[in-house]
């Protein structure tokens, strides 16, 4: 069927033909939509059966089936499969959209209460379990984690993507053993890191429990994370540039300074945040190095400090209405700053023309 | 004369080697009827390329005359562009590469131990098949990269990019954006900004490894252009596989071929006309010929 330009071209609205659609096909799309939702809502409505178990043994097989049957009606045996995808695809799409938005909605919801002005800027001087939200609050939680967090920052990240560039560029002998550890780092429990530094630093007395202890840890962590995106980026630079350079008559060095990185800047500025959101929520390493504290510790080589998780790990337990609270309202700053840290990189990493 | 010189010869001019009749060269005739009379600036020797344990071109003799363009031509895969990558020193880097034999600029082996690779390219520049500017970088930095990353010390930014891209045919088109972006150029442009900062760096030889295969005619005519107009001050050994641009652009040819299971040979080399218009060798007359290939 062609479509007829009767009325001046200017007039009309530029035409799809490819998006029409039979009177049928229209009607079989919408039972396959109605359907199972109608018989959802009855069987909600009128049993007893919990909505999560009907979902799952009434709707979604209703669903497949009405799906199936109605496109096969429409487009015969071809249809079927494109279906039933189509229906997989978006029911697992919807339960992966449903879980996290009950995680993020059960945060804020059990977090708002504690979000007072002082929340964020007091510390826990004085406070006990009980003390009324309006005082006190996880400044020194804030500060204890970012500056925890830029520790192990300036350690991994020069690491991690000079052995990105090692086994990129520089294509070194150990390249493959180097990738081999990066990727058996990526392994290592987070408990374990934190007990390997307990082990190593502070029980041997070199820092007692401390932001750079805690720093130490989050680095092991966040070093593979850092290195293996940063490799995967590096690779994504074309040969051709990097010929090119070497054919103006570039050192190696210069070609990776100059050309390489500046390249892959956007896809490293990513390797770094994926490594800081790797690490930001980890709890076990903390509790081994950094200990935990009520007051405001700026000093990164002694005494112990304060960091979110450790903070929400402390007051979750305790028992007390209020404290429970503060944990909620320490979980909600948490997810904040992670989600403020992927829009910033979203963008900086604004896809400028040329960068990987 | 070296022996390697003399068997070339011999392959190319059979018919003046046995009267012993050198044709003199007329003042309107620039390039001598062999290579190896002109003033060479690069000469090859014996030279033996291997992936791995695999022969690919084996024992190429060739000369390439102080300003002048020599096309590489034959059949696709037969090693005219991993044989031009050796003649700056680009072959190395590729894994499992070998080469025997001698490669001399200026009478110097490039391969020598005491020569930095990174001087060869400077004098000996390359421009690649696919138009490879830098993406990152504007236009105007294109063309000085090749400086900053030679570390040449320059004066007159803009006197130089404005040179660089006179003679590479493309400062009409872009001299009031020399900010914009490389990657905003389109194809036959790009290749021609990386011919501007091949300029830049100041080469005595230039390098093409199929400049136009990408292009649209409209672009090869000008970069062609481009050729002939360099071609007075610097030497220029392009690949081609378009016979008819071999004609219209070089003064030399040679011409590369790999019989079954062998690897490959230099069949015949010496003027473009002569190597066209009189082909010595049986193959050369049916590849020039377009009866294979």
């Amino acid at each position: 069927m062609t479509i007829t330009l009767d009325k001046p071209i200017n007039s009309i609205k530029p035409p799809k033909p490819w998006a029409k659609r039979n009177k049928s096909t229209v009607v079989n799309n919408a039972i396959a939509v109605i359907l199972p939702t109608v018989v959802l809502g009855i069987l909600f409505f009128t049993t007893e059966i919990p909505g999560p178990v009907l979902v799952v043994v009434v709707f979604f097989p209703l669903q497949l089936l009405t799906a199936g049957v109605t496109s096969f009606m429409d487009k015969g045996k071809r249809g079927i499969g494109d279906s039933l995808l189509s229906v997989g695809c978006v029911s697992a799409f919807g339960l992966v959209v449903a879980l996290l938005g009950s995680v993020v909605l059960s945060v804020i919801a059990r977090g708002l209460p504690a979000m007072k002005f002082n929340f964020l800027f007091q510390n826990n001087i004085y406070i006990s379990p009980t003390t009324e939200l309006t005082y006190g609050g996880i400044g020194h939680a804030l500060l204890g984690t970012l500056l925890v967090v830029f520790i192990a920052s300036i350690i991994a990240v020069p690491l991690g993507i000079a052995s990105a560039i090692y086994i990129t560029d520089i294509k070194g002998r150990a390249a493959g053993f180097v990738r081999f550890m990066v990727q058996a780092m990526s392994g290592v429990p987070s408990i374990v890191a934190g007990l390997f530094i307990f082990a190593a630093i502070i029980l041997t007395d070199v820092v007692g429990f401390s932001a750079i202890a805690g720093g130490l840890a989050y680095a092991i962590l966040m070093l593979p994370t850092v290195a293996r995106t940063a490799e995967e980026v590096l690779r994504l630079v074309p040969k051709e540039v990097r010929d090119a350079a070497v054919a103006l008559g570039s050192s190696r060095a210069r070609v990776t300074m100059r050309i390489v990185l500046p390249t892959a800047k956007t896809g490293l500025i990513t390797a770094v945040v994926l490594g800081v959101a790797r690490i930001i929520g980890e709890t076990a390493p903390l509790l081994l190095t950094t200990s935990n504290a009520n007051n405001t510790n700026l000093n990164p080589f002694r005494d112990p400090v304060s960091t979110i998780p450790v903070y929400i790990f402390q007051y979750l337990g305790s028992g007390y209405q209020t404290s429970i609270q503060r944990a909620w309202g320490a979980a909600l700053v948490l997810l904040l700053a992670v989600t403020i840290l992927f829009a910033l990189t979203r963008y900086l990493s604004r896809n400028k023309k040329g960068n990987v | 004369m070296t022996m390697d010189a003399t068997r070339i010869a011999s392959t190319t001019n059979v018919d003046m080697e046995a009267t012993g009749v050198r044709v003199p060269n007329t003042p309107q005739d620039a390039h001598p009827r062999n290579p190896e009379d002109a003033n060479v600036h690069l000469e090859t020797k014996d030279v033996h390329i291997w992936f791995g344990q695999r022969l690919i071109i084996e024992k190429v003799n060739l000369s390439f005359p102080e300003n002048s363009v020599t096309a590489l031509i034959g059949p696709s895969g037969c090693g005219k562009s991993t044989f031009i990558r050796t003649l700056n020193r680009m072959h190395e880097f590729i894994p499992g590469a070998a080469l025997a034999g001698q490669i001399l600029y200026d009478g110097q082996d490039i391969y020598d131990a005491q020569v930095d690779p990174v001087d060869i390219r400077v004098q000996i520049g390359m421009v690649f098949q696919k138009p490879n500017p830098f993406p990152t970088m504007s236009i105007k930095e294109n063309v000085l990269s090749g400086l900053h990353l030679a570390q040449i010390k320059y004066e007159n930014p803009d006197e130089i990019v404005r040179n660089c891209l006179e003679r590479a045919s493309l400062w009409t088109e872009v001299k009031d954006r020399l900010n914009a972006s490389a990657s905003s150029l389109s194809g036959g442009q790009q290749q021609r900004l990386c011919i501007a900062r091949s300029l830049a760096v100041n080469p005595k030889v230039l390098l093409m490894d199929e400049p136009c295969s990408a292009l649209d005619p409209g672009s090869t005519r000008r970069i062609e252009g481009t050729i002939k107009e360099l071609s007075q001050e610097m030497t220029i050994v392009i690949v081609t596989h378009n016979m008819a641009q071999a004609q219209r652009v070089s003064d030399y040819t040679a011409f590369f071929l790999a019989e079954e299971g062998a690897p490959a040979q230099v069949v015949e080399s010496g003027r473009t006309d002569e190597i066209f218009m009189r082909p010595k060798d049986p193959r050369t007359n049916d590849y020039v010929n377009g009866l294979f290939g």
